[in-house]
């Protein structure tokens, strides 16, 4: 099979017990042993899982040590996130814009009913101008 | 005073029909919603900033219409149509939503916004279903080139554990 990069690395996805074997993978680097625990399957079926994560190039694994602990490969994640990246994006740059749109309403708001601000002035005068008149009408 | 609102931009996919966004806003649900459902609002933040949004209509009834268009530099445009099914302010809203561009219209997907205000924050959960997966996976990906295997379920959930 030919396949890009970017397609091995979805083709890999595919599968539910890979996809929970990132996500526990996420969390810390592990054993293949500590891997298999939670799932009922034999060690060379998760192994064939790793190889195919490992092929994608969605973990990695140290040669070196005996019990060749397994982790996440960050890069291909960022590829990934590159895909999704559009929606995101448009979704990210409209709520960020919205953010600012927020902070001017909440400060008209405030300008139009805080005592705080130039309305106290204009409060004042109001009840001056209202009271001159009652004042007038009672006499 | 409170820690400030969590904005980050949380997209899952929680069906193999659904597309799930929260997001958080430092502000109360009435101005939230406003600012969705006002034209002269909603022209303020809506789109990219490389898209134009020459025309934004708002009939903010049950039964009524709205309409977006988004040009971009080159003149293409996204229209976006819909027709709202539930107002009710200043906590939730649902459409029917169809998007449309040269050569391509969308089926209808269903829109539903809800707000949910707690110590001046306002949490937004906007979750968008469509009628087939492959029209999901086709929003998520929307305007990046066909060909990638649709095998992402719950990939964003994935990725965003990553950190």
């Amino acid at each position: 099979m030919a396949l890009d990069p970017l397609s091995s690395t979805f083709a890999a996805l595919a599968d539910p017990t890979r996809r929970a074997i990132l996500a526990r993978l996420a969390r810390s680097e592990t054993s293949v042993m500590e891997l298999a625990k939670p799932f009922d399957m034999s060690l060379p079926a998760i192994s064939k899982h790793l190889k195919v994560l490992e092929h994608a190039g969605l973990i990695s694994r140290t040669r070196e040590a005996q019990r060749r602990p397994c982790r996440i490969a960050p890069a291909s994640f960022r590829e990934i996130d590159g895909w999704l990246g559009n929606f995101r994006r448009f979704w990210d740059d409209s709520l960020n814009r919205l953010d600012d749109l927020l902070e001017q309403m909440k400060a008209e708001e405030a300008a139009k009913s805080s005592p705080r601000t130039n309305r106290k002035v204009t409060k004042l005068k109001v009840r001056a101008t209202r009271e001159k008149p009652r004042g007038r009408t009672r006499r | 005073m409170d820690a400030r609102a969590d904005k980050t931009l949380r997209i899952t996919t929680p069906s193999d029909f659904e597309i799930a966004m929260t997001r958080q806003f430092d502000a109360p649900r009435r101005l939230v919603f406003d600012a969705m459902t006002r034209p002269e609002y909603v022209v303020r933040w809506l789109g990219c900033d490389a898209f134009a949004m020459p025309v934004c209509e708002i009939d903010l009834r049950v039964g009524g219409t709205y309409r977006f268009v988004f040009r971009s530099a080159d003149g293409i445009e996204h229209v976006l149509t819909g027709t709202y099914r539930e107002v009710v302010r200043p906590e939730r809203v649902v459409f029917g939503e169809t998007i449309s561009m040269p050569g391509f219209t969308s089926d209808e997907y269903l829109v539903t916004s809800t707000l949910v205000e707690a110590g001046g924050r306002t949490t937004l959960t906007t979750t968008i279903k469509h009628p087939t997966k492959e029209a999901r996976d086709g929003h998520l990906s929307s305007g990046i080139e066909q060909g990638v295997a649709p095998a992402y379920d719950r990939l964003a959930d994935v990725v965003a554990g990553m950190g």
